[in-house]
């Protein structure tokens, strides 16, 4: 209820607001290359129990992501300009961002922030910015497109400074809870 | 002033009805009629596919010039502009390749379409690994995709029939739209299928204009656009072949103005001899009209082409008259020759008929008619309207007179001559014949290499082999499909054959359809399999609700049929070219890839009954060869025609022979000349042969009455009214030597090379030797 408040609290249209989001912004785009470690559970309807993960999540400006799941199957899933490639169990998928446009929507929500590129977020996503007291940011997406809102519904992703701490998706009545940890 | 009126008159009569006649039954533009006719089932069908088929509503378009994001936007506008046209059954640019609707549709039919359905999927023991791979996929960072159909559809049939209707092709896509692959500078592809069918020109125009017209109006800036397709090469071929035309006309209209009056001195000379090309070409159109029913635009074109020989009679009689001499009396003292070398060469395009396109026989008909008018024109009308006007042909400079007189006694050189045209032809085992179809399209090369190259890079490559069936209807037609693919399975099996496209691996037929139904578990048996399968996994006990629901739907849909599918969608584009209605019935087609052993093809569809296995290049290469035959064989029947209608008209075979023997030597330098060119042969140049044989005729029998011996003032003029008729030949037929349309090159540098032959050779061989010491 606190945290609500909170967020009501941050989302009136003050001027230092948009001065937030943009040093946020500038914060994220100055880092060129990044390691984080990362931790995250999935939870769908489908489902009795959750789905657990971990791995580590590397970035380099100005377009690749890589995710490196270690538990509980080795795989791995790098983006590279238009191309996502996932290795897993021996298989190799290759996909085409332009043939996929919910899986690039996706994609842009995390490599759009982690290049600081709110004009990129915001051709997708409806971009809400707020910070809450504790000196954290939190950037709430939400699909522009109706195709797109039918697969994912909302994607929260939070951070300090220049780093990523979490990033919440909801998608089609699931949940997937990430919370990253930066590495030296 | 009154001595101008008659002139006037009749050209302006028959000017006027010639506008009329072609205002009120304008000439066609079938393509169809230019196309051989055969006996063949398997040419039969080839001929009317490309004439109807689906292949030729394709059009191909490609946009380059710009950076791929300003291309990607050009072509998103021009299809949306497209789609919106409504002129189109289908627009295809990557934008929106399988709509949400037809999405949903294919879904709900996943059980009834998918190769995968078999009863086995249904059982605990099948469902158990799908299972377990669905829940390792829900933990992967391809979940998203997973859940999307995994738990309406764990047994992946759905997936194994939507990979199969995406199949392959050269395209990727980049900024959301299709791209040629390669390193190549980027280009935008786009699809369409025109509404309008192969045999409407002006549908297939209108087709293309609405796409030049939406590319215009996207503000291009510097970026170009390529457009192909059959409906394009239509309109391309009848541009290309109208801006020669145009060219050509102007052209050899002013210069043979200029030599008629350097040779006459009278512009009024020019009126004149319009007046029998008027009527020739009038009376050609008229008989094919009612011969024909209707006139096809290339046959009247090429037909008035071929009266130009017509151009000679009018320049005979006027440049020959002696003297004083009533014009009646120079056309009677003519008329002997005249008639006979007119006879001649309308027998010679009678003989055309024979050549087995009605496009052909048309412009037989024209012709014929038309020389038939213009001799009876040049012969009875025209003195009377000449006979006002002094009109006399100038003398030839003294000194080229005495050359062209000398002539004759070159005699031996020329035979000789032949006779090593002769040999040489004979030694190098006779003319290079055409056998390539390509070649004798109106298209010029650059239009086809963008064509094939688009069409390599949509993955749409020309086929070498494919198999017809036929069916009463499109049910029995995807059946007989479904069972030669039975057939050809083992030919997959063991690589001999790569793969195969059919229309019922996108649309089983609805017998497959209902079969697949019956295998359908009931809904209790599935629930139940369903929970044995997932025992021990952590899925809720309603997850796989969807999966139930679906195939309990699926039990009682009607089977999906060709005509259920919606105009437009990927699966009706999909199906378009490999299965269609014809006059027959339906036919579907079998497109066979990486075929090593085609005998092992048509064994395994032997007990297919009516099963026809085409090879392109061979069954058009076959079928161009026994058209060529046939016209060969029509020319040689003119040729034996030409021969013994000479010699009855000359009175003696010996006198007929030796007047065919400077026509016979044209025709063989001719041939000759144009094998050391390089240039193959092809039924241009042999409807051009009998042009020329025409032509010829005219110079052996006015030039043989000389006598080489005593040269006297009507020898001189007759020489020289030949030497005109020539010269006004070759100032036409030179220049459409320079065209760059393949079919008027050919007939140009035939005849333009032939008449100076023809020329030489009657001058040399024809007039008479009498012995003087």
């Amino acid at each position: 209820m606190r945290r609500r408040a909170l967020i009501l609290l941050a989302a009136l249209p003050l001027p230092a607001h948009a001065a937030g989001v943009e040093d946020v912004m500038r914060g994220l785009a100055a880092v060129r290359e990044s390691r984080a470690a990362f931790s995250e559970t999935r939870s769908i309807p489908e489902l009795e129990s959750v789905l657990p993960s971990r791995g580590t999540l590397s970035w380099r400006a100005p377009d690749q992501v890589e995710k490196h799941t270690t538990e509980p199957v080795e795989e791995r899933l790098t983006v590279a300009a238009d191309t996502l490639t996932l290795d897993r169990r021996g298989a190799r998928q290759v996909l085409n961002l332009d043939a996929a446009p919910e899986i690039r929507a996706m994609v842009e929500a995390i490599r759009g922030t982690l290049a600081g590129d709110l004009a990129r977020l915001a051709s997708f996503y409806d971009v809400r910015f707020s910070e809450p007291a504790d000196g954290s940011w939190r950037l709430a997406l939400f699909p522009r497109s109706a195709r797109l809102a039918a697969a994912v519904q909302a994607i929260v992703i939070t951070g300090r400074a220049a780093q990523i701490t979490g990033v919440e998706t909801q998608e089609r009545g699931g949940i997937t809870r990430m919370t990253i940890e930066a590495r030296p | 002033m009154t001595r101008w009126l008659p002139l006037m008159l009749a050209l302006g009569l028959l000017l006027g009805g010639l506008t009329i006649a072609v205002r009120t039954a304008p000439p066609g533009g079938d393509m169809a009629d230019f196309l051989p006719r055969s006996d063949r089932a398997e040419a039969r069908f080839l001929l009317a596919e490309l004439q109807r088929g689906a292949a030729t509503t394709l059009l191909l378009a490609g946009i380059e010039g710009a950076a791929p994001a300003e291309l990607a936007r050009l072509s998103r506008v021009v299809g949306d502009a497209l789609r919106d046209s409504g002129r189109f059954a289908f627009v295809a640019n990557g934008t929106q390749d399988v709509s949400e609707a037809e999405r949903e549709q294919v879904f709900a039919y996943r059980y009834l379409l998918s190769p995968l359905t078999e009863p086995a999927i249904f059982t605990a023991p099948a469902l158990r690994p799908k299972l377990e791979a669905l829940l390792d996929g829900l933990g992967s960072s391809a979940a998203p995709l997973v859940r999307q159909f995994g738990f309406a559809d764990p047994t992946g049939a759905f997936i194994a029939f939507a990979r199969g209707l995406i199949g392959s092709s050269g395209v990727t896509l980049r900024e959301g739209v299709w791209f040629a692959g390669g390193e190549s500078a980027p280009r935008a592809l786009l699809l369409a299928r025109s509404r309008a069918n192969g045999l409407d020109p002006e549908g297939q125009q209108a087709a293309a204009d609405t796409i030049r017209a939406a590319f215009a109006a996207a503000t291009p800036g510097a970026a170009r656009l390529l457009l192909s397709g059959p409906g394009v090469f239509a309109a391309e071929a009848a541009r290309a072949i109208r801006e020669d035309v145009e060219m050509i006309s102007v052209a050899s209209a002013l210069l043979v103005a200029a030599l008629l009056l350097w040779r006459t001195r009278s512009p009024t000379m020019l009126a004149l001899v319009g007046v029998p090309l008027a009527a020739g070409t009038l009376a050609g159109y008229l008989a094919v009209l009612l011969l024909f029913g209707a006139v096809h635009g290339a046959a009247f074109g090429f037909g008035m082409t071929m009266l130009g020989v017509a151009v000679d009679y009018p320049i005979l009689l006027l440049t020959q008259r002696l003297g004083d001499e009533a014009l009646g009396a120079t056309a009677r003292r003519i008329w002997p020759t005249l008639r006979l070398s007119a006879l001649a060469a309308i027998i010679g395009m009678v003989a055309m008929l024979g050549a087995g396109f009605s496009g052909l026989q048309q412009l037989g008909v024209f012709a014929a008619a038309g020389l038939l008018a213009s001799v009876i024109v040049t012969r009875y009308a025209l003195p009377r309207l000449a006979q006002p006007f002094a009109i006399a042909a100038r003398p030839l400079p003294v000194g080229f007179a005495d050359m062209l007189r000398r002539l004759p006694r070159a005699r031996g050189a020329a035979l000789a001559l032949l006779a090593v045209a002769a040999l040489g032809l004979l030694a190098a085992g006779g003319p290079t014949l055409e056998r390539d179809i390509a070649a004798l399209s109106p298209v010029p090369e650059a239009p086809r290499r963008l064509d094939t190259e688009l069409r390599a890079a949509l993955g749409a490559p020309d086929v070498g082999t494919f198999v017809v069936l036929r069916g009463a209807d499109a049910e029995a037609a995807l059946q007989a499909s479904e069972r030669a693919a039975r057939a050809l399975a083992p030919l997959l099996a063991d690589g001999r054959l790569g793969s195969l496209d059919h229309p019922a691996r996108y649309l089983p037929s609805a017998a497959t359809q209902r079969a697949r139904q019956a295998m359908l578990p009931e809904d209790a048996a599935l629930r139940q399999a369903l929970e044995a399968a997932r025992a021990g996994l952590p899925f809720r006990a309603a997850a796989f609700d969807p999966f139930l629901d679906g195939v309990a739907r699926s039990r009682a849909l009607p089977p999906l049929t060709p005509a259920a599918l919606a105009p437009g969608s990927a699966l009706a584009a999909r199906i378009a070219p490999l299965l269609a209605a014809d006059e027959g019935g339906w036919h579907a087609l079998l497109l066979p890839a990486g075929l090593t052993d085609l005998a092992a093809l048509r064994r395994a569809l032997g007990g297919e009954d009516g099963a026809l296995v085409i090879e392109l290049r061979a069954e058009l290469s076959s079928l161009l060869g026994s058209a060529s035959l046939r016209a060969a064989l029509a020319a040689g029947l003119g040729a034996a025609l030409v021969l013994a209608l000479l010699a009855a008209g000359l009175s003696s075979l010996r006198a007929g022979l030796h007047a065919a023997l400077p026509i016979a030597g044209a025709l063989l330098l001719t041939v000759a000349s144009l094998t050391l060119l390089g240039e193959r042969l092809n039924l241009f140049h042999l409807a051009a042969c009998l042009l020329l044989a025409g032509i010829a005729i005219d110079y052996a029998l006015f030039l043989r009455g000389l006598d080489a011996a005593a040269p006297g003032p009507a020898a001189a003029q007759t020489l020289a009214a030949v030497l005109t008729c020539m010269l006004t030949t070759l100032l036409t037929f030179g220049l459409l030597a320079f065209c760059t349309t393949p079919v008027l090159r050919s007939i140009g540098l035939t005849v333009a090379l032939g008449v100076l032959f023809a020329f030489l050779l009657a001058a040399i061989l024809a007039p008479r030797r009498t012995r003087t010491t």
